[in-house]
């Protein structure tokens, strides 16, 4: 007899069930004898479980109905249940739209903020969860690639560490007494015309805010307004204004310029349009119509323009000056010759002569603004104005950053401010050490924080409110070209939140609602033709042709370059720069930039001080040996980090370590660099190393840096050669038969004349494959888990090395070693060439990895997905296997791409379409130099690159036949070759 | 007549029959024991938590886990090719050391079997490597080394272990005979399989023995070859030498007759077993050892030779061996298993107790630091640079390896507890011949 818990034994008497029944009309469904016996028992049971049953006169129809809708309003009420009108995600593709499947990713085109300028992305959202983020081919920033940080968003916006409720001095407290707590404040504010209230926020390019902002100063205008952000552009604004007597922005044209000479800074990572400039710069080099472009750089630190550059000249940042003189007075660019001109000058100057209009002299931002004066006097002079590069009206319109927080320090320390908000950004963190920013913000009567994380401003604040992540609200952020592009939450919020514009919005009077108050920007912009332009937006992402007109400029009359200020007269220079993972240390949480390698270091989880190897040498120093560097007064202990190619006497100091409140995985990593940092001069100054017997544990996934005269990466000059070794295109003997593949025959080639390092493919890997964040302690030991890195080897001498980059992933070979040494076929060829890992028939002996000679297999030493450091399961992509304890894995060639491909031809009975698949680094890339695609097909993009004489295969030798090959760099002088050094360490 | 002849094996049985074994052996015994416990935390700590608390990396994959398989694998098949050699050639030392010969050879097997299963990332799973009929209809991967190993390791447990047993079956049936209480004759009586000592027994018993040893000799080669092949076969430039499986032969024959000289010298003196081996039968063992680290030696200079022979990746690879981060490893190696056993030379240290320790724990180790050094310094310099990295062992791996010489040592002590540790009917043949 069937029971039912948690109730008694009931006597069933079979007639009275019989006699019951005989009484229904129609088939009785009943549940158990139990429910059928009708006793008040079973009635009170069913009634405790389903009381709804009892009270709702429902039929099986509308049930059904109900069931239906709600199973298809739980994947929508699933992201979040306070689904309201205003947070109505992706307007112009709801989840109800017809044509909407399950499983099927949205793509919802949106843009992302860097330093205040927009790159244009497109989000995949897999059922309202994004989970990766690729470039907007249509946005002028991105050309469809994308940076490591951009990828990286999706792992920040399900930061488990992110603020999720209002703080008052560091206690929870509900929206409802954040309310009841601002309402007075605000009426007091607009009655006092905003007397005492300051209000500070990172620069921004949204027109929303800037129209925002006005309002509020019309609410308040008596408020002051401060910009401030760590990675300023005060240099340039102010270069710019001596030499024109305006402030402008300057937009290179990469592809049109023959000569460049960049003087510090990285065109290809830290500038505004980086990814544009380098997917510019490798399309001018493929050029077929014109000779190879020279790109020479000028640098104390080593960048990945230095690393590219076909000459670098290392020069400490107080010499760059000098040579940025000279320079100009050899082009006659209205300057006085320095004294002792540097011997590259004279051939430089000769160089851009010729290439005139096409020539361009660049300079970073951490030069000083004559550096900037004399770099646009140059470009004026050369005539490039026009052609290599144009001045428009300042995107970010704000200048003097520093200037401004230091004001805003003023300003507090004379006791003149009451209110202070600050919108965004951790300036507690970043401000320049001598303002102590962080007492200060301590002794404002009041003060509120908008932040996306509970970090140092928010403790110092009185209030803290949690801030939107911008996948999640709305806005407008403009390109480093004045393009336009909106943003569009990909996601419904995860935690009741507020972004800028609706605080801004909310502080002026408006409504709340950020769709609305972006809507009202742009129905001003717009007038009648809002209503169809604005779908069109939010599908594109980018308002077509709203980039910012060239404006004529000229260098003023009164212009005078002057003379470089007196040479310091002892010390070392140090030099600050944003960090290539955490930028200014706002990604410090997230774990996958923490252990991102470094470009050139190849460092993570933490940031070291980058000295040359003379200046290692002069002070009997080894990467990670401690040093005291005191600047002004302020001594910090930091470890030191040998990097060739580094200019002597100087010292470069990555900001954005060394977080006391970033969270769980970002707090306590790398020192802190902007303890050094001075209001006066942020980003060189002067400073004293004194050695210590202290040693710091550093953590590198690359130990060793020479080629040791191995054909690992081959150079050819700019008439290709056959790079092919002799001997090498002869096939070689093998056990094995080959294989005839009938239809797709996957493969993929890599230029390595066009990868300049960026990481954004590991990091695009990384968030496409669910690859797990192991944390520093496994990847010390040398477990960390990409299926993609990106060598880099040094040849040369260590003062002036030549810099290669090779990106290294599966091979596929065709005759793969890792497949005959597995005893339980976990690894196995598909019939299409692919090299599959099987997982859940891995028992993970690791024989696989011993016999893999490019060593890209992974293994998980542990359950790295249930671990300390792993990602959000939110965040992982639900097309990919999360690997389990104990299997190996390794890169796919993003298999569940080629598989959706193949389902969607199939569907359209077609064959599948060359350049349809693109693997998640081949599209991040923004310089192209991944091509993925069918080798079976001789007109393949990958097939004519395979065709290429560059082409070859890395480690041919062994007869592993490799899928994945690589095309030789060319050097425009073929003499220089990855010589035979020898690795010192 | 006969009876003189029992009385002569009587010690020998004496040591499993009586009731008492001393304070001596319960030390050693509670000692190894804390050991195998070590063993058993360190295993269960991989089971739970994964390999990862072993210092493995990418590049190297396996560490102390293939490095203490196959050093027992060289102990294993080292001592059963000599056991078995004995055997067919009827020397004279085999009454003294081959019964404990093929107990080493099984112990080692034991130790050893631990390894395949537990080194793997799911060690759960290691039944897939069985050709068992899957309902997923996927075989072993017959092309994979480890296919072989699995083959290697179980045919080498059941030979050796035929090998041992079928060689006591005599001596159980004396002891039951000989035990005193009853439930030791039972025990005795089960394992000793109605053994009666008729004629036909006795010519089957000669003729089963015979056959497993000559069965022991190919599979030896084949397997000491098999555990050489995990790495002769990869791509790996120092291991992809077709030397590879000479050297593990001759440094695991160099290792196995160490190990038992190590023991016979231990029980001979601890055991007072001087009359069963006698001062002969330690001085061929000694000499033996001796020939077997000269072996040892020549494929060491023939390594050094080749080396410079070999492509330059190749070459710059044994050179790291020797000259690189582990380069001690290398050259201890050299000097355990090599140099040290040249002692062997005097006469009076080969008769010596504490040089016939000495020498056969100087070649065990030596063995140990050179498959340390081959599994570990081999794959230092690979093909690429970039990966080039360092392998430091971690302490669950330490206790592994303290775990299953614990394991070791306890199975032995446990053999010369409860078995005659010297075969007493080929004691008894030998004195029959000698007086007939």
């Amino acid at each position: 007899m069937p029971s039912v818990n948690g109730m008694e034994r009931l006597p069933l008497d079979l007639d009275t069930l019989r006699a019951r029944l005989a009484e229904e009309r129609g088939p009785v469904l009943w549940r158990s004898l139990e429910e059928l016996a009708d006793v008040p028992e079973v009635r009170r049971y069913v009634e405790a479980e389903f009381p709804d049953i009892q009270t709702a006169t429902v039929d099986r129809r509308t049930l059904l109905r109900l069931m239906a809708a709600s199973l298809a309003l739980g994947g929508l009420a699933a992201c979040d249940s306070r689904q309201t009108v205003t947070d109505a995600p992706l307007l112009s593709q709801s989840h109800n739209v017809p044509g909407y499947t399950p499983g099927e990713p949205l793509v919802i085109a949106t843009s992302l903020e860097l330093n205040g300028y927009g790159r244009g992305v497109l989000v995949r959202a897999q059922e309202g969860r994004p989970v990766k983020i690729d470039g907007n081919p249509l946005h002028p920033a991105t050309l469809g690639a994308t940076d490591v940080f951009a990828q990286a968003e999706v792992l920040s916006l399900y930061d488990p560490d992110r603020s999720d409720s209002p703080l008052q001095n560091g206690l929870p407290r509900s929206w409802e007494e954040l309310t009841e707590f601002i309402r007075p404040v605000r009426n007091e504010l607009v009655v006092g015309e905003g007397r005492g209230l300051h209000i500070l926020m990172p620069p921004t390019s949204s027109p929303t805010l800037a129209r925002l902002t006005s309002l509020s100063e019309q609410l308040f205008p008596l408020a002051q307004w401060h910009r401030y952000s760590p990675i300023d552009e005060d240099n340039f604004r102010a270069g710019a204004e001596t030499l024109f007597g305006r402030a402008v922005d300057a937009i290179y044209d990469l592809t049109r310029a023959d000569v460049i000479v960049t003087l510090g800074g990285d065109l290809f990572l830290e500038e505004p349009g980086h990814i544009r400039y380098a997917a510019d710069y490798q399309a001018r080099r493929r050029a077929d119509d014109r000779p190879l472009p020279r790109l020479v750089a000028v640098e104390a630190r080593p960048s990945l323009v230095g690393a590219r550059a076909d000459e670098r000249v290392a020069l400490r940042p107080r010499d760059i000056e000098v040579f940025a003189q000279g320079l100009a007075a050899a082009l006659d660019a209205g300057s006085a010759h320095p004294s002792e001109p540097h011997p590259a000058i004279g051939r430089l100057a000769d160089e851009l002569r010729r290439a005139g209009a096409r020539g361009l002299v660049t300079a970073g931002r951490e030069q000083p603004p004559r550096v900037h004066a004399l770099a646009l006097a140059i470009n004026a002079r050369l005539g490039a104005f026009g052609t290599t590069i144009r001045a428009i009206e300042p995107v970010r319109p704000a200048s003097g950053e520093n200037g401004s927080i230091v004001a805003l320090a003023e300003a507090i320390a004379a006791g003149q401010v009451s209110r202070l908000l600050i919108l965004g950004g951790n300036p507690v963190y970043t401000a320049p050490a001598d303002l102590d920013f962080g007492a200060l913000v301590r002794r404002v009567p009041l003060s509120l924080h908008l932040g996306y994380h509970r970090d140092e401003t928010a403790l110092a604040c009185h209030w803290h409110v949690p801030e939107k992540h911008p996948l999640e609200g709305w806005g407008d952020l403009r390109a480093f070209d004045g393009t336009v592009g909106l943003r569009q939450p990909a996601a419904m919020p995860l935690k009741a939140s507020l972004g800028v514009e609706e605080f801004l919005g909310l502080m002026s009077g408006q409504m709340v609602d950020g769709r609305s108050l972006v809507q009202a920007t742009w129905r001003e912009v717009w007038g009648d033709a809002f209503e169809e332009r604005w779908l069109k937006v939010l599908e594109d992402g980018v308002v077509e042709g709203s980039a910012s007109p060239p404006i004529d400029v000229s260098p003023t009359p009164e212009w005078n370059a002057g003379a470089p200020g007196p040479a310091p007269s002892s010390g070392i220079d140090v030099v600050f720069s944003p960090d290539p993972s955490v930028w200014d240390g706002r990604f410090a949480n997230n774990g996958w930039l923490q252990e991102l390698p470094k470009p050139l270091t190849k460092q993570v989880w933490g940031n070291a001080a980058l000295i040359a190897p003379e200046t290692a040498e002069m002070f009997g120093l080894a990467t990670g040996d401690a040093v005291d560097l005191t600047v002004e007064g302020r001594t910090l202990r930091v470890p030191v980090w040998v990097l060739p190619g580094h200019a002597p006497g100087a010292v470069t100091l990555p900001l954005g370590y060394g977080r006391t409140q970033a969270g769980s995985i970002g707090s306590g990593i790398g020192f802190n660099a902007y303890l050094l940092r001075q209001s006066g001069h942020p980003w060189v100054a002067q400073g004293e190393i004194r050695t210590t017997d202290e040693r710091i544990a550093l953590i590198s996934t690359q130990l060793h840096h020479a080629l040791q005269g191995r054909d690992i990466v081959r150079v050819t000059g700019p008439d290709p050669a056959d790079t092919a070794q002799p001997g090498e295109t002869e096939a070689l003997p093998s056990l094995y038969p080959e294989w005839r593949y009938e239809g797709y025959a996957w493969g993929m080639a890599i230029d390595l004349d066009a990868c300049i390092g960026c990481n954004a493919c590991v990091v695009a890997c990384q968030a496409e494959n669910n690859i797990a964040v192991v944390g520093p302690e496994e990847v010390a030991r040398g477990r960390e888990m990409h299926w993609l890195r990106i060598d880099r080897y040094y040849a040369g001498d260590p003062t002036e090395p030549d810099t290669y980059f090779q990106p290294v992933l599966c091979m596929h070979c065709e005759k793969a070693p890792c497949e005959v040494v597995c005893p339980v076929n976990a690894t196995v060829h598909s019939a299409e060439g692919l090299n599959d890992m099987v997982y859940n028939r891995c028992i993970g002996t690791r024989t696989c990895s011993n016999n893999c000679p490019y060593k890209v297999r992974r293994f998980n030493f542990f359950d790295y997905h249930g671990a300390e450091y792993a990602a959000s399961p939110e965040a992982l992509n639900p097309q990919v296997t999360a690997r389990s304890r104990g299997v190996m894995e390794k890169c796919t060639f993003c298999v569940q791409r080629i598989g959706a491909a193949r389902a969607e031809a199939r569907i359209e009975n077609r064959p599948i379409r060359d350049g349809e698949i693109a693997t998640a680094c081949q599209e991040a890339c923004p310089t192209r130099a991944i091509i993925f695609g069918d080798v079976n097909d001789p007109d393949s993009a990958v097939s004519r690159l395979k065709r290429s004489p560059r082409n070859y295969a890395l480690l041919g030798t062994l007869n592993t036949q490799p899928r994945t090959t690589y095309l030789a760099r060319i050097e425009a002088d073929a003499e220089r070759q990855p010589a035979d050094a020898t690795d010192k360490e | 007549m006969a009876s003189d002849v029992q009385a002569l094996t009587s010690p020998v049985a004496e040591v499993p029959l009586s009731p008492r074994f001393g304070w001596a052996w319960w030390v050693a015994l509670v000692i190894s024991g804390v050991l195998v416990l070590l063993l058993g935390y360190t295993l269960m700590s991989v089971v739970l938590v994964g390999v990862g608390v072993w210092g493995v990396n990418i590049p190297f994959v396996w560490g102390f886990d293939l490095i203490n398989y196959a050093w027992w694998i060289g102990i294993a098949n080292g001592a059963s090719l000599f056991a078995a050699s004995l055997v067919l050639r009827q020397h004279d030392l085999r009454t003294a050391v081959n019964r404990f010969a093929e107990g080493v050879a099984f112990f080692a097997v034991i130790c050893a079997g631990i390894f395949p299963i537990f080194h793997l990332g799911r060690p759960w799973l290691f039944y897939w490597v069985f050709p068992y009929p899957a309902t997923f209809q996927v075989w072993p991967q017959f092309r994979s080394t480890l296919t072989w190993d699995f083959w290697a390791i179980s045919t080498h447990a059941i030979v050796t272990s035929l090998l041992w047993y079928v060689g006591l079956i005599p001596d159980l049936a004396t002891l039951r005979d000989r035990a005193r209480r009853k439930t030791v004759k039972k025990i005795y009586g089960l394992f000793a399989l109605g053994w009666r000592g008729s004629v036909y027994q006795w010519a089957y018993h000669q003729r089963a023995y015979r056959l497993v040893a000559i069965l022991v000799l190919p599979l030896i080669l084949i397997m000491q070859s098999t555990v050489a092949f995990e790495f002769a076969v990869t791509l790996v430039p120092d291991w992809h030498e077709t030397r590879q499986p000479l050297h593990f032969v001759a440094t695991g024959l160099a290792q196995g007759l160490s190990i038992v000289l190590l023991v016979a010298v231990m029980l001979r003196w601890g055991l007072r077993l001087e009359r069963y081996i006698d001062d002969r039968d330690v001085d061929l063992l000694g000499k033996l050892v001796l020939a077997s680290a000269l072996v040892s030696g020549y494929l060491y200079i023939d390594e050094i030779a080749s080396a410079f022979l070999a492509d330059p990746i190749t070459r710059q690879s044994t050179l790291t061996r020797m000259t690189g981060d582990y380069a001690g490893f290398y050259w201890a190696a050299i000097a355990y298993s090599v140099v040290i056993p040249q002692l062997f030379w005097l006469k009076v240290a080969r008769q010596s107790v504490l040089a016939g320790v000495f020498v056969g724990f100087s070649i065990g180790v030596g063995v140990w630091l050179d498959r340390f050094s081959i599994i570990i310094g081999g794959l230092q310099t690979d093909y690429l640079p970039s990966i080039w990295r360092d392998y430091t062992p971690t302490i669950p791996e330490w206790g592994l390896f303290l775990g299953t010489v614990g394991l070791f040592a306890a199975l032995v002590l446990l053999f010369i507890r409860f078995l005659p540790v010297v075969s007493m009917f080929e004691t008894r043949h030998d004195e029959h011949l000698e007086k007939s």
